[in-house]
């Protein structure tokens, strides 16, 4: 923190500072849960927590997109639900029959961020307000899609994408492959950047030329991807899918926390994708450490609060080392 | 209030450290074999005659689950899915206060509870943990009946035995060992219009409060119920949504009354305390069907005389010890049918008893049906809310 600011590793260490807090938090409620585990370190005890992990970083990723713009995707939980369904009644048969599923989905997933993109740029409407109208319309599609319980889906589809290849996660690689593929390359190209920017403050972006409304659309749309994304992999990790309103907003509030902790600003302009997946899996350690506890079940919520509740405060840390007071007041 | 009192923590010695020292999860009955020597004599009368009562087969099979005897103490894990109600909280510390019984406490080396929330997939990763961790049985009441199958195909490769209860799971006839204990809801819905009918003086028009919309237990009562009500034909049923909430229930009851002025008999699937407090306040009292909640039973126990003739049966709680005991039944060898429904508890007005299944000192939330006397499962209300003197 105190690193000259000339230095490049210091700037480096500055600007990522909170995504490094999230990483180095996890690790160690990590650790600690690796410790306290029974049998030690088993490929299976990190494919499951991979698995549940990687499902909540998608769909914090995919909230990220329009946090960072200033805005906020309350239905990020119900396209999530969304995609359970669909895929649970076309991810099944051929492997032809299979990929065009995947794609369907995933198309889906964008289509359904499309119309929460057009609701806030073209309609001009309160993103918070225009998406909580839109996850009712997503999670009644669902209902039409899954009226009850059940779906098939491909075992063996299904268990090579949430096991492991060589001790290695594969959920793990696909998180790893869509920061990579996808968000590096994004976050670098001219639109990424306003997003940023757009987050900052919305009246000097486009004052600078940068387009505003692109980036804003991108972002609703690239959220929509990520969680028919998180959809999908919901399906690989159930093999069926359910229609349930409180899944979807359970998989929203979540989402909200996760981006919090990772050090995303929910006033936008500040943060990343990065963060969202540290905070993800640090939200998804808050159960693995209850599970190797042994904590009486009504004490469970108090110490799962408890500990949320020092992981956010962690993340509000370098408010203290604020120079200008009226920043607290953003 | 119940939910004040939690059960205090179990001292139970710390299996962690000799856990540490297994290798894989594959000597864990090896090392149990070798472990306590608390086996007393009294074991084998915790699974005595009452078995046959306790677990009848139910659910249109009569199919068993058995696996060859493991050696007590046995590592029991529930994974529970949402915590947030009265329900639920008694669920839990009938469940450890079961455990703790003398009968009971010698076959159970550990029990360890998680409760996830109501995410799925955070039900499955615990699912997967227990499994991982060598527990030799797993309890669950399902987030979802269908989201099991890939877990489920794990439980059967390392051999645990599964016990779902309350919500239970679609069967797929490819699992390992799993028993589903539950109350036939349909037979439920089913007692409460017999009673209506048996105790109705017109029957013309009946009240029908539903539970949550699109649950298979509010279809399988209301089935049941309409079933029953067959039998008087050309009975009107107005029908209205009180999602098993106190507060629902009854401004629905206070809307339905105001507009069709008065019913001959009501049926509610639950919020039971509100539906029945919309009748009082219209002082509109006649028969009624309701679940099994303490307050329920204590209003009907006050007002029966003025026509509030009430029944009362409901989801007991204490399933989650039947489970549990359903559990270490099939870990010590006996056979137990796939699908257990146990008898459902029931008590109307004129078998209502103060202290025994109505409790005027204990809260409203309380869910009176508390014991299955059938399945030698027979916790006092104290030994429950954790109020007992030792």
């Amino acid at each position: 923190m105190s690193a000259h600011p000339a230095s490049g590793i210091g700037l480096a260490v500055r600007h990522k500072l909170l995504p490094i807090l999230a990483f180095v938090i996890f690790a160690l409620m990590f650790g600690l849960y690796l410790l306290l585990q029974p049998h030690g370190i088993q490929t299976s005890v990190l494919v499951t927590a991979s698995n549940k992990g990687a499902l909540l970083a998608l769909v914090a990723m995919a909230q990220t997109l329009p946090v960072l713009t200033g805005g906020i995707d309350l239905s990020v939980g119900a396209i999530v639900v969304l995609a359970n369904c669909l895929a649970s009644n076309l991810v099944n048969g051929t492997p032809a029959q299979i990929g065009l599923g995947v794609l369907a989905v995933l198309g889906t997933g964008v289509l359904a961020g499309a119309v929460n993109a057009m609701a806030v740029v073209v309609g001009r409407l309160q993103p918070i307000v225009a998406t909580l109208a839109t996850s009712t319309m997503f999670y009644g599609v669902s209902l039409l899609l899954r009226p009850s319980p059940g779906g098939e889906v491909d075992d063996d589809f299904a268990s090579a994408l949430t096991g492991d290849v060589w001790g290695v996660p594969v959920s793990l690689l696909l998180l790893i492959a869509v920061l990579g593929l996808l968000w590096w390359p994004f976050s670098r190209s001219v639109t990424g950047r306003g997003l940023f920017a757009v987050g900052s403050s919305d009246a000097s972006a486009f004052m600078s030329g940068v387009p505003v409304g692109r980036a804003r659309a991108s972002a609703y749309l690239g959220a929509g991807l990520l969680a028919g994304m998180a959809g999908l992999l919901l399906t690989l990790i159930a093999e069926s899918a359910q229609a349930s309103a409180v899944q979807a907003g359970d998989f929203t509030l979540n989402s909200i926390a996760a981006v919090v902790i990772g050090g995303t600003s929910l006033f936008g302009g500040s943060g990343g994708l990065v963060g969202s997946v540290f905070g993800a899996f640090i939200l998804r350690t808050i159960g693995d450490l209850l599970f190797v506890s042994a904590a009486s079940p009504l004490w469970q919520p108090l110490f799962q609060g408890l500990i949320l509740l020092g992981a956010v405060s962690l993340g509000a840390l370098p408010l203290l080392r604020v120079r200008n007071r009226l920043e607290l007041f953003r | 209030m119940l939910d004040r009192h939690p059960v205090p923590h179990a001292n139970r010695s710390d299996s962690r450290t000799t856990a540490r020292r297994r290798l894989q999860a594959g000597l864990s009955a090896a090392v149990l074999a070798t472990g306590l020597l608390t086996l007393a004599p009294g074991i084998a009368r915790a699974q005595d005659a009452s078995d046959a009562q306790c677990f009848r087969p139910g659910g249109g099979t009569t199919a068993t689950v058995q696996i060859p005897a493991k050696k007590a103490p046995y590592r029991i894990a529930f994974a529970n899915g949402f915590i947030g109600n009265a329900w639920r909280v008694q669920m839990l510390q009938t469940l450890k206060a079961y455990a703790e019984q003398p009968a009971v406490k010698p076959l159970i080396k550990e029990l360890r509870i998680v409760s996830v929330g109501t995410d799925v997939s955070a039900q499955i990763a615990a699912m997967d943990n227990f499994i991982s961790a060598g527990f030799d049985a797993i309890l669950i009441d399902a987030n979802s009946p269908t989201a099991f199958k890939p877990v489920m195909r794990r439980a059967k490769q390392a051999g645990v035995v599964v016990v779902s209860f309350d919500n239970t799971l679609d069967r797929t006839g490819k699992e390992g060992p799993l028993v589903q204990v539950n109350q036939d809801q349909t037979e439920m819905g089913r007692k409460m219009g017999d009673w209506l009918l048996s105790t109705m003086k017109n029957k013309n028009h009946v009240l029908e409060v539903r539970g949550v919309p699109g649950n298979s237990v509010d279809r399988d009562r209301h089935d049941g119920f309409r079933d029953a009500l067959k039998a008087a034909p050309g009975i009107q049923v107005t029908e209205v949504v009180g999602n098993w909430d106190d507060g629902t229930g009854q401004k629905a009851v206070a809307d339905a009354l105001a507009v069709n002025g008065s019913f001959d008999g009501v049926y509610t699937q639950g919020g039971s305390v509100g539906v029945t407090r919309a009748l009082l306040d219209a002082h509109k009292l006649v028969p009624i069907g309701g679940e099994g909640e303490n307050g329920y039973r204590k209003l009907i126990a006050a007002n029966a005389k003025d026509g509030l003739l009430g029944d009362s049966a409901g989801q007991s709680p204490a399933l989650s010890a039947v489970a549990l005991k359903a559990a270490l039944a099939v870990l010590q060898g006996h056979a137990v049918p796939e699908e257990v429904r146990v008898p459902i508890p029931e008590a109307n007005y004129k078998t209502l008893v103060a202290g025994t299944n109505y409790f005027p000192e204990l809260s409203d939330t309380f869910f009176a049906a508390h014991d299955f006397p059938a399945c030698g499962i027979t916790l006092s209300a104290a030994d429950i809310t954790g109020q007992s003197a030792k």
